[in-house]
């Protein structure tokens, strides 16, 4: 394997690995400086991992489990979907799908004052950027990017919101352009917003569009690269 | 067993499409916010009324409508046989819903948000038709307590025997395991919002016996009205113009 | 403060929009017509009356049981037939556990009035000793997955084990004629029920726009609705029960027409479940064959 000569000091990496293996030793390492990503921790000298899923590597030194599932672990910088519950006065209540509801500051918005909070109804969807993502804490959301600009951020008017699983939403963000939404891309015109959160947001001109995107990306969460151009094509054909 | 006779009288010697003598008083309960007693013939029903409200469980609370709660339940001493039934048996349970819902259909929640509305109805008498009876009886409990609704809701209930369509059953026909439809509409509207119906029935009649069954509705709205009318005018007078 | 947020699915405005603007339209959010039926799929378990139905994702599960009890003081002469219902908060996190809630309650009594007021089931012939010994026939309906629909799901569940299960065939014997002996399925086939015929409840959701009716209703749906209608009928067009309770109010020339659309409907699925239930038969049949063919070569 490659990535192996390429700085990688474990032979696990692209292999599927699964809750307890060990996939690093510490003391056997002449650079003992790594990164860790999700789905791995440290135990004493050595790294285990924690969720089923592939052993991912870049260099120089990142290591991630690579897995997917339904519920969302928050981390800082993700782009994630939520549903407004509840707005208090400092804070709306944010659902992104993970362990605990999510704060988006009344103030974190583009040029945000007490002057001009914006009203969202209970139920609105909204595409926000995770801040802070401490373990005890509720998750921290902005409507803004890093450097205090809207972005694309707030709230997504009409269309139509799935939930998928993350592997999707990661799958649909990925570059290049995935099979699915370059297929029909070429064919349909419609709006998508994927959060990282297993949330996906799709619109279009017309109500048919909207379902056609929404159930060839939601069929495509198990099938590869040719399968998901194949379905999409025969997807499009009927339609044509 | 024959329940119309070769002269088109019923057991109780009523005609077919005859409905029992109905009776409607307002202000039963003093504690209550609105209440009301409603008998169909010896079938008697009080409702009580509650509210709008403080949600008592906030988990419940709801920040776009009120809150609709509806018990309902049957005296010991209703029926024939006088036993202890458990309290939040099946039939009970969904006839509370159903009462609920329908009662729900006709009250504006959505001018009442974070409030809840409580209606108890309690079966004094049973002699058939008990579910309509205490529909009925919190439409006029829900006037009396002055809860703004879209329209008085009414039920009545038809049933088919002796390949006659009957209405208004009484108990001695609603135990002949015959088809017992009940109907609740919004008479202005001319909607159905509750519709029950168990036994067996072939399409077509169903539609006559649910149109003898509205039709007694339409009935019983219009005595309801004329209730509400008096007691405004009693209203009235007590305050002296 | 915060738990009663807690754990429970949430519709966005969004989808409550689309899933309405889309119908009017006559375009379902999973891509079927307005009256359309999601795929149906009846599985049957090995034991004699456990049926699974798959209805899209919803599935449900039934199981039929009967034992000899002694029967009501005013129908000697009557088996028994009771529905018992089980909503796990495994098959949605709305479902608490313990005591069956409201719509628990209300499912049981839908497929209930069904099929015990319109006698399908001849309960007469579940009496074995009049006044002292009756078949008692007990229907547990298990919710594994809620994705909508769950009464028409647990109704083609409860009549497809029901038409499968078999109970043990017992004989009067004795000194006085009085003795029932049960006669264990090796030595004398056990019997089905006898079933007059199949009542098939059909759901609609009704929205707030009245023109909306739509068939077999989906989990996003059903929040999205503001009424519904359960029609239970038979092939026969015979209509065998109707659950409207309250919510939006129709006009009575809409329930006409969904009750015409019912009975077209029911039929497709009376023949849906008498196809799965023949198959099953033979199946069966011919495993039976291939027992006792080892039993030589063993």
């Amino acid at each position: 394997m490659e990535s192996k000569s390429a700085g990688s000091s474990t032979n696990f990496v692209d292999q599927l690995v699964y809750p307890g293996d060990v996939v690093l030793d510490l003391s056997t390492m002449t650079n003992q400086t790594i990164k860790l990503g999700g789905g791995l921790r440290q135990d004493g000298d050595v790294i285990s991992v924690m969720k089923a899923g592939r052993l991912r590597f870049s260099k120089p030194n990142k290591y991630w489990v690579e897995s997917s599932q339904k519920r969302y672990v928050p981390h800082a910088e993700d782009s994630v979907l939520g549903i407004i519950v509840d707005s208090r006065s400092d804070n709306f209540l944010v659902d992104i799908k993970g362990p605990t509801l999510a704060f988006l500051p009344v103030l974190a918005f583009e040029g945000g004052t007490r002057r001009n909070i914006p009203k969202f109804e209970v139920g609105a969807l909204i595409y926000v950027r995770v801040v802070k993502a401490i373990p005890g804490m509720n998750p921290e959301l902005s409507c803004t990017d890093a450097s205090g600009k809207a972005g694309e951020f707030g709230a997504l008017k009409e269309g139509y919101m799935f939930e998928c699983s993350t592997g999707l939403s990661r799958m649909l963000l990925s570059t290049p352009t995935c099979p699915v939404l370059d297929t029909l891309g070429k064919k349909l015109s419609f709006e998508i917003a994927v959060g990282l959160n297993g949330r996906v947001w799709v619109n279009a001109s017309s109500p048919s569009t909207t379902i056609i995107v929404a159930n060839a990306l939601i069929n495509s969460e198990v099938l590869s690269g040719v399968q998901q151009k194949i379905m999409a094509e025969k997807l499009l054909q009927r339609v044509q | 067993m024959e329940y119309v006779s070769p002269e088109g009288l019923r057991s109780d010697g009523r005609r077919p499409m005859e409905m029992r003598q109905i009776r409607a008083e307002i202000g039963a309960v003093s504690k209550a916010d609105g209440s009301a007693i409603f008998e169909m013939g010896n079938t008697k029903v009080i409702a009580a009324v509650y509210g709008p409200r403080e949600v008592q469980n906030r988990s419940q609370q709801m920040s776009d409508k009120a809150l609709v709660r509806c018990e309902y339940s049957m005296a010991n001493f209703s029926t024939g046989d006088r036993m202890r039934k458990p309290k939040g048996d099946r039939r009970s349970t969904e006839i509370s819903l159903v009462i609920r819902q329908t009662m729900e259909e006709c009250i504006l929640t959505h001018l009442m948000p974070r409030s809840q509305i409580d209606i108890y109805v309690q079966v004094l008498q049973a002699d058939g038709g008990t579910r309509s009876a205490c529909i009925n009886a919190a439409t006029l409990a829900l006037a009396d307590a002055g809860i703004p609704m879209l329209d008085l809701v009414t039920s009545c209930s038809a049933g088919y025997l002796n390949s006659t369509p009957l209405l208004d059953l009484n108990y001695v026909e609603d135990s002949a395991g015959g088809p017992d439809v009940t109907v609740g509409i919004l008479p202005k509207l001319d909607k159905v919002t509750l519709l029950q119906m168990d036994s067996k029935l072939p399409i077509d009649i169903l539609e006559n016996v649910m149109q003898l069954a509205t039709e007694g509705c339409k009935a019983i709205a219009n005595y309801i009205r004329e209730i509400l009318l008096e007691n405004t005018k009693q209203l009235e007078y007590r305050r002296g113009s | 403060m915060e738990q009663r947020y807690a754990n429970c699915w949430r519709l966005t405005v969004n989808e409550k929009k689309f899933i309405e603007s889309s119908l009017l339209s006559e375009l379902r959010v999973d891509g079927r017509g307005s009256l359309e039926y999601r795929k149906l799929s009846i599985k049957f378990g090995k034991d004699n009356g456990s049926a699974e139905v798959q209805l899209g994702e919803t599935r449900v599960m039934s199981f039929v049981s009967a034992e000899l009890v002694q029967p009501y003081k005013d129908r000697p002469n009557e088996g028994t037939l009771s529905i018992f219902t089980e909503f796990s908060p495994m098959a949605d996190p709305s479902f608490e556990p313990g005591r069956p809630g409201e719509s628990a309650v209300e499912l049981g009594r839908i497929i209930d009035r069904g099929l015990r007021e319109s006698r399908a089931i001849d309960t007469e012939s579940l009496c074995v000793l009049s006044a002292k010994l009756v078949w008692a026939i007990r229907i547990d309906i298990h919710i594994l997955d809620n994705a909508g629909n769950l009464v028409d799901a647990a109704n083609i569940a409860a009549l497809a084990s029901l038409s499968t299960f078999r109970r043990s065939e017992c004989s009067l014997g004795g000194e006085d004629g009085q003795q029932v002996v049960v006669h264990p399925p090796e030595v004398r086939e056990p019997l089905p029920l006898i079933i007059h015929h199949l009542p098939v409840a059909v759901t609609f959701g009704f929205f707030s726009n009245e023109n909306l009716v739509v068939l077999d209703p989906t989990y996003h749906e059903e929040a999205v609705m503001t009424g519904s209608m359960t029609v239970t009928l038979n092939a026969n067009g015979d209509v065998c029960a109707i659950q409207k309770p309250g919510r939006q109010g129709i006009f009575q020339r809409v329930i006409m027409h969904c009750l015409k659309l019912a009975h077209v409907k029911a039929a497709d699925i009376t023949t849906k479940i008498i196809d799965a239930v023949e198959k099953h038969n033979i199946q069966r049949e011919v495993q039976k064959v291939k027992r006792h063919s080892n039993c030589f070569t063993d």
